[in-house]
């Protein structure tokens, strides 16, 4: 479903992104694991043209979306996106962000799209903040509501960047909990997360990252039961105790 | 005593203001009138030219920095002239009223944009990629997300610049507009006292206070809602 060429990225002399491949086929949830600066960010970010890959090329069912005359917009609405920092726009209620894009961009009749914002915000269990406003939530809240909002488009992948990051522990569970119930569904997702019990029971497959590199691919068991590289190694040491 | 006797004659003699109060409102009616069309053609002006300087065309871009650095950085007064008394070798001849409007919008436009481009900075950029995710375009986005989130943060800005732009419409007189300031000397030449002056300011004052009251309680509102 998505294949990735040789991918290259570069921030002025910041060389990112050094040569990455890969295949995500239908369904798969792919854990994205890495330190700091190893540049998983920026790789899911190109995957939804948020930044423009500097070389190489991304296929998207073979259609090569870094191609010069591709409508980045039409990309963007295949593919939904959730941010560490929710990112919500706070001049709108929770259903005006959901339903948002549907009217704009769809251009989706107004009943139709609430009907479509709603239905997911019981789906992810906000029936009654449909009218407050974003700085009425909790944190792990926001974040259901930004995974709707994603969602409304019907995308047919999604990237999940640190989605957890900014929660209290408390509110962790809330979120990924939704996430599963997602992946059980048959989204294609990537996920870059530091939560590993997440990543062992609900990702089919796991990368590594280091230095702008894949260091090490596999099956999600394969690599937490014996990780090749040493990198990786002391990396899952790290975190798992 | 007789210092402060020949004071008040001269610039309080409250026969002669009410006198000529008719001719100072129908002055001060002007100066609204002045002020208020070139604001809002200055904001259109502002909210476009803003909107390409945060953008990514080099080349607009460019022309629109050119654009302020110039009308900021030059009088006003120049900027009446020139385009009152020079663009008609270009062939373009405007009459003095549309002149006015013309040099007040383009140069409060240029204090606008910068007024805008600074709000479209203040907002957080993951508000900007939060929307291109969604597939909304740069204008949409724009127009949906930033500007919206804009607008309460550069009212305050904004409307001091209106006061400003109030007060700078008395320039307007070099080109023979009779807004409230050129009323005003008009009159002291016909009374031969300045008393119209002190009217005039007065006049000034009722227009522009309630503004800059306004500013500070957009202020307060504000400091309270980013509180949150
Ligand atoms: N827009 C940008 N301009 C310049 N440098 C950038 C930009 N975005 C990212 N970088 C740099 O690219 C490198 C990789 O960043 P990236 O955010 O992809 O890493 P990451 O693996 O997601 O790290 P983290 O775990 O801290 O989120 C970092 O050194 C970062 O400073
Ligand atoms: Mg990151």
């Amino acid at each position: 479903m998505i294949k990735i060429v040789d991918l290259h990225k570069k921030f002025g002399d910041l060389h990112v992104l050094k040569g990455i491949n890969l295949n995500v086929n239908k369904g798969e949830v792919m854990v994205i694991l890495g330190p700091s600066g190893s540049g998983k960010s920026t790789l899911l970010r190109s995957i939804n043209l948020l930044e423009v890959p500097t070389s190489g090329h991304i296929y998207f069912d073979d259609v090569d979306i870094t191609a010069k005359k591709i409508d980045r917009n039409r990309v963007r609405q295949r593919v939904g996106m959730v941010f560490q920092a929710f990112n919500l726009f706070p001049h709108m209620t929770v259903l005006g962000n959901v339903t948002l894009a549907l009217l704009k961009v769809l251009k989706m009749k107004k009943d139709e799209a609430v009907k479509i914002g709603t239905d997911l915000l019981i789906r992810v269990g906000l029936r009654d903040k449909i009218n407050s406003y974003p700085n009425q939530l909790s944190g792990g809240q926001k974040q259901r509501v930004a995974i709707a909002r994603a969602l409304a488009m019907n995308p047919e992948v999604m990237l999940f960047d640190e989605v957890t990051s900014a929660l209290d522990p408390e509110l962790v569970k809330e979120v990924l909990d939704v996430m599963k119930d997602l992946a059980k569904s048959g989204m294609t997702m990537l996920v870059v997360t530091h939560e590993m019990g997440f990543a062992k029971e609900v990702g089919s497959h796991v990368i590594f990252m280091d230095e702008g590199l894949i260091v090490e691919e596999g099956l999600a068991a394969d690599i937490f039961e014996n990780p090749r590289h040493p990198r990786t190694k002391v990396f899952l040491d790290a975190v798992l105790h | 005593m007789e210092g402060i006797q020949n004071l008040l004659e001269k610039y309080f003699s409250v026969g002669i203001i009410w006198e000529i109060l008719p001719y100072l409102l129908k002055g001060a009616l002007f100066t609204i009138i002045f002020s208020v069309s070139s604001e809002i053609i200055g904001i259109i002006i502002g909210l476009v030219t803003s909107m390409i300087r945060t953008s990514k065309i080099k080349v607009l871009n460019q022309l629109a920095m050119i654009y302020v650095d110039l009308f900021r950085g030059t009088p006003l007064l120049m900027q009446i002239i020139f385009v009152y008394y020079a663009l008609p070798y270009l062939g373009i001849n405007l009459p003095a009223p549309i002149a006015g409007i013309v040099a007040l919008s383009v140069n409060s436009g240029a204090y606008v944009t910068e007024i805008f481009r600074a709000g479209i900075d203040s907002i957080d950029k993951g508000q900007i990629e939060a929307s291109r995710s969604l597939g909304m375009s740069y204008i949409k986005t724009m127009r949906y997300i930033i500007i919206p989130q804009t607008f309460k943060r550069v009212l305050p800005p904004l409307t001091n610049e209106f006061v400003a732009l109030i007060k700078d419409s008395s320039l307007l007189s070099v080109i023979a507009i009779s807004e409230l300031l050129r009323t005003a000397r008009e009159m002291m030449t016909w009374k031969l006292n300045p008393s119209s002056l002190t009217a005039a300011a007065i006049l000034y004052l009722l227009i522009t206070l309630p503004l800059t009251r306004l500013v500070s309680h957009m202020e307060n509102k504000l400091k309270k809602s980013d509180a949150h």
